[in-house]
């Protein structure tokens, strides 16, 4: 029983970590229509710049200028890269940019900071246990739960009721009107890229505290989270939450009494929905075809 | 224009109009049909009758609910209420493909053909599936040159024989719906549905487009059906027309009775000033 | 250059290459490597440029490919055509059984949902270590010689590249025959125009079932001989890295032409090959091609010669 809760609860924490990550690629998917295969990239880059900044900012610090440089990172990639190929209908292309951006910020991560894990330090404050029978829950697991819950709940505020939030909705229903009601739509692309990237960013500082940090970290959080979406449903961002955890969770319940099956469970679940309800979750009809 | 220029349109194209099918039961009956978005009733309570052999024009401004009467008709949209019959069968949920089987071909109002094929490959996908062997891995000799003999004849029934071997794409928008026109004919309709056959054509390309439809018609004995907003071309070939204004049908008659009907000439005629 | 002479000159100089590529510094072995390769993306491409569907998960059937030839060899029987012919099964069947739930799916769903399935595939291979091997690969099998009745053909390096050879031109007479067919004609005809396809009472699903079927088998193929070019196979043979090298080959060849595949794999294998011995971070190297190609070269080498190639 004991196990079976380790195992869960380390399994939720997972599912934090591809529901943050599914939170910023539903964000660029819907409204950017690109499948950012570099968002694992932009969560190492949030990462590593956190661990490299954390001696000089404190942990504190690095946890928002982390995400933040993601974020700003990620703007300018949209700009520089992404811009010029809105113009062709076809996905491949956006979906091949950021395949290479990925392979190059995996190889230049390993390159920087050594193929070998890093520990990113937490403060001792909210690292240590918060019961000794349940000695997995640390307070810095309660803390991810806590700042995710956070981002998300912002995010759907800054969504719900911001004149930002409004628009980047407008555009992903109907980008076209949108443009023609005089909102600029590319400058409203390029905040919601730096967005999902943010998001990405926070994902890579909070995952460093508890798995430490590797250059292909990112590259495999990514999968997860296509399904995350992909189980949600596409076009809603609480089922992409919805979607990271309840996989994560899955994963971790798997753990305990199939261990090798731990990773192939989350694409089986995949394999489910998709037969029994094509459009996910909380999907909206007929987005998904 | 006007409606007296409409009314001499329709005393010259009387001569011109093919005899009636004698049609023992309505080919296409559509039975309080409704079709609602929201709150909208884009098609409110339609019924509407049209015989075998008839060559007949939908019109009415715009919102009248053409387009969506329309995909009511080729399957597009499922009525919300109503029944919509086809040559004795109710096909109000049937399929799309099964409407295509029975004969019913439409075309769009945006071009709908393949742009980066040839002339004559837009018209053989339509031949292949015509002849069922759409899902065949191989192709013997004699089927192809059947095949392609098919296609020349469609190519040449639209006047089109010199342009075969052009990518559509790189086509005059009249030919595009030309070739639009062609691939629907190619699948063997017995009703043909024209969403605006001569939108944002040219005076010439309108009157090959105008020619063509009724050579369908007269020679093909293909049943059409068109949307227009054009009402020389309307009052000159149509045998019957239809008004719809706001969802409902406001009047249905030959083109006579159609011009002289004061409620038309009050909620549309006069509009088109 | 008629296209039939460029295409006999071509196969010529494909038959004489054991003997021309040594000279210019290359090796046997990367010949049937490009070949295998050619396979499995002009495979991909009958999905990918014909019918239009983004088919970002295709590694998936090489690799099970090239596990079902080498758990056949390893644990079933020695024959080398039967690992080939399971092999193309396994990867075939699986790319079968899922195609019903892809077929429907468009533009960048089909992508996500096409490489989310590959990953299935990866974890099973990687977390069955007793059969598989794990992480580590398959290794413990190697082809057999080749028994025509009474004559016993050894599959050396130069002999299994001519089998390699007669596979490629088997293939591709099947892709040519298919592509020329009615049902070709469709495929083509999906990607240009689902809808004016739909309002012809036709049913696209099961088309892109088709093709997504064959294309499986096709990869699946190449995968098989793959595992015995090199008597070993690894998960890396199955990842989503390897199936977005094989969506960039086909897009740096030209994915609207037949054998655009095979100039961007001739392209791609030879310039990983150099780059990988030539710098540690030849993996930059690998996705600047990426994002160059996209931005600079997004009709590949055929959209040069070819108007009707354009990037809609």
């Amino acid at each position: 029983m004991q196990l079976l809760l380790f195992n869960a609860f380390n399994g939720l924490i997972q599912g934090v970590f591809y529901a943050l990550m599914a939170l910023g690629l539903a964000l660029i998917l819907s409204l950017n229509s690109v499948i950012n295969m570099a968002h694992g990239g932009f969560l190492v880059i949030g990462a590593y710049l956190a661990y490299t900044l954390s001696p000089y900012l404190g942990f504190w610090g690095a946890l928002i200028v982390g995400p933040l440089l993601a974020g700003v990172i990620g703007l300018a990639v949209e700009r520089g890269l992404i811009r010029p190929i809105y113009k062709r209908s076809d996905p491949l292309y956006s979906l091949l940019l950021t395949f290479g951006l990925a392979l190059i910020i995996e190889d230049l991560t390993r390159t920087i900071w050594g193929a070998q894990g890093l520990p990113l330090e937490v403060p001792d404050v909210i690292n240590s246990p918060v019961s000794e029978t349940y000695f997995f829950i640390t307070g810095y697991r309660l803390f991810v739960i806590g700042i995710t819950a956070a981002a998300a709940i912002g995010l759907y505020l800054l969504l719900r009721y911001t004149l930002l939030g409004i628009r980047i909705r407008a555009g992903t229903s109907d980008l076209e009107t949108t443009a023609a009601l005089g909102v600029n739509i590319y400058k409203l692309r390029a905040l919601n890229f730096g967005f999902g990237c943010l998001f990405a960013g926070l994902a890579g500082v909070l995952a460093a505290g508890v798995l430490g940090l590797t250059p292909p970290m990112g590259n495999s959080l990514i999968m997860p989270s296509f399904v995350a979406i992909i189980i949600g449903g596409v076009g809603s961002l609480f089922g992409a939450v919805l979607g990271g955890l309840l996989i994560g969770l899955a994963a971790g319940i798997v753990t305990t009494y199939y261990p090798a099956a731990s990773e192939a469970v989350i694409y089986l679940m995949m394999l489910i929905v998709l037969a029994v309800r094509p459009r996910g979750l909380l999907g909206e009809e007929g987005l998904f075809e | 224009m006007s409606a007296a220029t409409a009314h001499e349109a329709a005393a010259t194209a009387a001569p011109m109009a093919a005899p009636q099918a004698a049609a023992a039961w309505p080919f296409l009956q559509m039975v309080n049909v409704s079709r609602r978005f929201g709150s909208l009733k884009a098609v409110d309570d339609v019924s509407f009758d049209m015989a075998a052999g008839e060559l007949r024009a939908v019109i009415g401004p715009n919102g009248a609910g053409k387009t969506t009467f329309f995909n009511l008709i080729s399957g597009l949209l499922p009525p919300s209420q109503g029944r919509v019959i086809f040559d004795g069968e109710d096909i109000t949920r049937r399929s799309i493909a099964h409407r295509v089987a029975k004969g019913i071909v439409r075309t769009f109002q945006i071009t709908e053909i393949l742009p980066d094929l040839s002339v004559f490959e837009n018209i053989r996908v339509g031949v292949e599936t015509a002849r069922g062997i759409n899902a065949r891995p191989w192709i013997g000799r004699g089927e192809r040159i059947a095949v392609n003999r098919r296609i020349e004849e469609l190519i040449a029934i639209v006047n089109l024989t010199d342009k075969a071997r052009r990518i559509v794409g790189e086509l005059a928008h009249g030919d595009q719906r030309v070739v639009e026109v062609a691939v629907a004919l190619s699948v063997g309709p017995r009703l043909l549905l024209l969403d605006e056959p001569t939108a944002g054509m040219g005076d010439s390309e309108t009157e090959h487009m105008v020619d063509l439809v009724r050579r369908l018609h007269s020679d093909q004995g293909v049943s059409v059906l068109f949307i227009e907003h054009d009402m020389d071309i309307v009052f000159g070939i149509a045998q019957r027309i239809t008004v719809l204004d706001r969802g409902r049908v406001l009047a249905d008659g030959p083109p006579e009775q159609i011009s002289a009907d004061p409620q038309v000439r009050a909620a549309y005629l006069g509009e088109a000033e | 250059m008629t296209r039939a002479a460029t295409i006999a000159a071509m196969w010529i100089a494909l038959i004489a290459l054991p003997w021309w590529l040594p000279l210019i510094g290359g090796y046997t072995a990367l010949g049937s490597k490009v070949l295998i390769y050619a396979i499995a993306t002009m495979g991909l491409n009958l999905v990918l440029g014909f019918t239009g569907g983004l088919s970002f998960g295709q590694a998936a059937y090489f690799g099970l490919g090239g596990y079902g030839a080498g758990m056949t060899l390893k644990y079933l029987v020695p024959s080398t055509p039967l690992a080939i012919l399971i092999g193309t099964l396994v990867g075939g069947l699986a790319a079968t059984i899922l195609g019903p739930l892809v077929m429907r799916r468009r533009g960048i769903y089909f992508a996500m949902i096409t490489i989310a399935i590959g990953q299935l595939f990866y974890f099973v291979i990687v977390r069955w270590n007793e059969v598989t091997g794990g992480e580590d690969g398959l290794a413990g099998f190697g082809r057999q010689d080749i028994h025509l009745g009474n004559v016993v053909i050894p599959l050396t390096d130069v002999n299994f590249y001519y089998l390699v050879l007669l596979c490629f031109t088997v293939a591709v007479a099947v892709m040519w025959t298919l592509l020329q067919s009615p049902l070709g004609h469709t495929w083509v005809a999906i990607r240009e125009n689902r809808r004016r396809l739909q309002f012809l009472g036709v049913r696209p699903e099961r088309y892109v079932w088709a093709s997504f079927a064959i294309a499986g088998f096709i990869t699946a193929f190449a995968g098989t001989l793959n595992a015995l070019l090199f008597n070993f196979t690894s998960p890396q043979d199955l990842h989503w890295i390897l199936s977005g090298d094989f969506v960039i080959m086909i897009v740096l060849g030209g994915m609207r032409s037949f054998f655009g595949p095979l100039i961007g794999v001739i392209i791609f294998v030879v310039a990983q090959d150099y780059l990988s011995s030539l710098t540690d971070n030849w993996m930059t190297f690998i996705g600047l091609i990426f994002v160059l190609i996209v931005l600079l070269f997004p009709r590949g080498v055929f959209g040069i010669f070819d108007r009707r190639a354009k990037i809609a």
